[in-house]
């Protein structure tokens, strides 16, 4: 099949079109972000892909393989170590079921690079315990079906069936509204579907190597519908977590004026370059919005948000210096918290190693596999607390040598349950059954403000209102705290509980504090109120009621 | 058979308040000190006055340990009519008690004082009172006594870390309490220790755990329930224990001023010599 005129997928082929989809993935991402359909702050989806895309293409970079099974298989490695999100996993699902259909091979024929299509779609179907149509699974199955269909043309060529696999996917995007209620109340397309089609386009972009279709792509892209801003973040005077790397190609790229952006959002700012290349590195706590930023000035490249396993490292070693003496079961725990308050409350109640990460910052696989190979135990129990990183949580297990328990602990509440559960005196097995329970019984309420209009279970909801979530659920819109936090309160049935504890975000003012406890105590005066410094972002307060 | 000793203890037993007659002890208090303020432990104040006045107290009441001249005071008084003395006192790591006993002693010429570091505190330190005051002779109560000593626990559940920490008991970084958010722990007084067994959220399901606890550790030949302010959950717990030990007494107990100061209001305890 591959002659000279229309040359097979080989490994520097392959190569190059990863890097591509990464380049357009990540001037694209941010759309991506705003396909969010929940009004709450969520790890954003665009992100998770790109950072997760991003450590597909990491060792790749280096590589020289002539064979694109070999370049397949440092991709599929890559991307499940560098896993985030829900998207993420299944996208580094996709590049397994890729790389096992081409092991062996050197080379693609259209039709087998059609076929390897299709198993990734198959192998991401897979992974996931209850597929749901009008999702990335969707889209990355239609893709490959229109990949198949080209393929079986006689002129059929890489890029024809790249394209055609671009094209199926744009068009099961489109389609993902009228599969999925949420989809349609919100008024958006699948984020992660949408991510899926940016990276078949940005793969066909290098393929094809022609601006023409680019242009008609970009033309035909499904816009985010109700264009919702990013959450307003205050940015925290010590903080600046986060070292953010990356070049902006472009034309005409004003050097000062980007400098004077990125330092209002961190320190330890760098901006040099050429008007058609620019390097910057800066510390932020908030690398989405400085990516967001960058990316308005042109093409990013070379886009690292690594050392946040500096920071990780960091934290693991003051955990491992504030442990004690050597438990007797000889089980480690090991958590995913974010906010300065809750890492506190979290290393206090004996947890061996942090994770830092939760609502927008989805930890990798990586970061969950390094902290959980950093502590001295050869049991391991890991709390993800937030529903966004179960998944990327569960990847560690066929990664590491040591025994590892994911207990699915979907917010913080749940979280300090378990581990105040933990005893180092009782074994692994008793350990993750008091854990579990205890998980189960509390019940946890979210108050956050709603990033954008939308209707959600039933309800609707303005930008800006205050939103109350029970157990992942939204349950209450608002404008004050105290009516959403007592509504909440009184569809749990608070006579039957005891003892409400607030952990406070970082958003959250002395008097909000001071107006919330009243407001609970004045309606629910049975119970007991105890106020915790969480210092969390986007959620300005989080209840646990037992 | 009138047993020809006497027995000695000091407030901090938390005497089961018919005991006193019952099996002949005497009770010397130990001293609360609020500020410049002095009372003696059961005599001056009352536990409601006690728990009242901790309640409202920015800084924690000092405990003193009663003067060598005052327990020579008893054993001159006891030495008319008795023949020797067991003194039973609270452990040695908790307070001077026994060291002023021993020596208050010393000044007590041709009067044999037995004194014990029970190495505990609380109802324990009453039941081994019981124990000697059952045997025949002071050579046999003191060797009853100090068989029992290593057997001795008192399982308290906090209602609060607050005094406890306050009063440098047990620090915060002590394994798994070490944390801001205010837990219900569980912990074992046993081998002059105080070790953290369990750490619960919430009263309700902190009291079961207790119990749980205490259940594993059985069989016992002794059980109590103390409280601090607390009667109708100890009374609760107590009726519950005899239930499942019908052919013990299991008294109640409050907790008094010395222990509530570190255990803090609604403290409850479930104390026991292990067979």
């Amino acid at each position: 099949m591959s002659d000279e005129r229309h040359p097979g997928v080989d490994g520097p082929l392959f190569k190059r079109a990863l890097l591509g989809s990464l380049s357009w993935l990540s001037a694209n991402h941010e759309e991506v972000n705003r396909l969010n359909v929940f009004p709450v702050p969520d790890g954003d989806t665009g992100t998770n892909m790109l950072l997760t895309l991003q450590s597909a293409v990491e060792d790749i970079k280096e590589s020289n393989a002539a064979e694109v099974s070999k370049i397949a298989k440092l991709a599929s490695h890559g991307s499940l170590m560098g896993a985030r999100g829900n998207s993420g996993v299944i996208l580094s699902q996709i590049f397994r079921g890729f790389a096992r259909a081409v092991e062996g091979k050197s080379s693609l024929s259209p039709a087998e690079l059609a076929t390897a299509f299709e198993e990734a779609a198959n192998a991401a179907y897979r992974a996931v315990n209850k597929p749901t149509e009008g999702t990335i699974l969707t889209v990355a199955r239609e893709a490959g079906r229109s990949a198949a269909a080209a393929a079986g043309s006689p002129d059929a060529t890489v890029p024809s069936v790249i394209a055609a696999a671009a094209a199926g996917a744009r068009a099961a995007v489109l389609k993902t509204p009228s599969q999925l209620q949420i989809l349609r109340d919100a008024g958006v397309v699948d984020a992660g579907g949408f991510g899926l089609q940016i990276i078949l386009e940005g793969m066909l972009k290098t393929v094809e190597e022609s601006e023409s279709s680019l242009a008609n792509l970009a033309a035909s892209r499904p816009v985010a519908l109700p264009a919702a801003s990013q959450v307003a973040v205050d940015l925290p005077e010590g903080g600046w977590g986060y070292c953010t790397e990356f070049l902006i190609e472009g034309t005409n790229l004003d050097l000062d004026r980007i400098k004077n952006q990125i330092e209002a959002l961190g320190n330890s700012v760098l901006v040099v370059g050429e008007p058609e290349l620019v390097k910057v590195h800066v510390h932020t706590d908030d690398p989405t919005r400085v990516i967001t930023l960058a990316g308005g000035h042109g093409k990013l490249l070379k886009l690292n948000v690594g050392d946040m396993s500096t920071q990780h490292r960091r934290i693991l070693e003051d955990a491992s210096q504030a442990a004690g003496a050597p438990r007797s079961n000889g089980v480690g725990v090991v958590a995913v918290v974010a906010g300065k308050g809750l890492v506190e409350i979290f290393r206090g109640l004996g947890v061996d190693a942090i994770v830092e990460g939760g609502q927008t910052m989805n930890p990798s696989t990586q970061d969950m596999l390094t902290a959980i190979e950093s502590v001295p135990y050869e049991e391991v129990v890991l709390l993800p607390n937030n529903k966004n990183v179960i998944l990327a949580a569960k990847q560690v297990l066929g990664l590491t040598k040591k025994h590892v328990h994911v207990i699915e602990t979907h917010s913080v509440p749940q979280g300090v349950a378990a581990v105040v559960a933990f005893r180092g005196d009782r074994s692994g097995v008793e350990n993750i059954a008091a854990m579990k329970a205890e998980a189960e019984r509390v019940q946890t309420i979210e108050v956050t403000h709603a990033v954008r209009d939308t209707r959600s279970n039933g309800l609707k909801v303005k930008k800006g209102d205050v939103i109350g979530l029970i157990n992942d659920k939204l349950e209450f819109a608002g404008t004050e705290y105290g009516e959403v936090v007592n509504k909440a309160l009184s569809k749990l049935g608070a006579d039957s509980y005891e003892l409400v504890t607030v952990y406070r975000g970082e958003g959250a003012s002395d008097d909000e504090l001071n107006q919330l406890e009243s407001d609970i105590r004045s309606t629910h005066p049975g119970l007991e109120i105890e106020v915790q410094q969480g210092g969390q972002q986007h959620y300005p307060f989080i209840l646990s009621v037992e | 058979m009138k047993r020809s000793f006497a027995v000695v203890t000091d407030s901090t037993a938390d005497l089961p308040n018919a005991w006193r007659e019952r099996f002949d002890i005497e009770v010397v208090p130990l001293k609360v000190l609020f500020g410049e303020e002095t009372f003696r432990d059961g005599v001056d104040m009352n536990n409601e006055e006690f728990f009242a006045r901790l309640a409202t107290s920015t800084k924690l009441p000092t405990t003193s340990a009663p003067s060598p001249g005052e327990f020579a005071e008893v054993y001159t008084r006891l030495a008319k009519d008795h023949d020797g003395c067991i003194s039973i006192h609270i452990g040695r790591q908790l307070s001077a008690t026994v060291e002023s006993a021993r020596v208050g002693a010393q000044s007590v010429e041709g009067f044999p004082v037995s004194v014990i570091d029970s190495q505990t505190v609380t109802m324990p330190m009453a039941f081994l009172c019981r124990v000697a005051a059952e045997c025949a002779t002071l050579d046999e109560a003191t060797a009853a006594v100090e068989k029992r000593i290593p057997s001795c626990r008192v399982l308290a559940l906090l209602d609060t870390l607050r005094y406890i920490e306050m009063g440098g008991r047990v620090s915060r970084a002590q394994s798994m309490i070490g944390t801001m958010l205010d837990l219900k722990p569980l912990l074992l007084v046993v081998d002059r220790e105080i070790k953290p067994v369990d750490r619960v959220r919430t009263r309700s399901r902190a009291i079961p755990r207790m119990v749980e606890f205490f259940e594993k550790d059985m069989p016992v030949e002794h059980v109590g329930v103390v409280h601090a302010q607390a009667p109708e959950e100890a009374a609760l717990i107590a009726a519950d224990l005899r239930r499942r030990l019908p052919d013990l007494e299991v008294p109640v107990g409050q907790i008094g001023c010395v222990l509530g100061t570190h255990a803090g209001p609604k403290a409850l305890g479930v104390v026991y010599i292990k067979k």
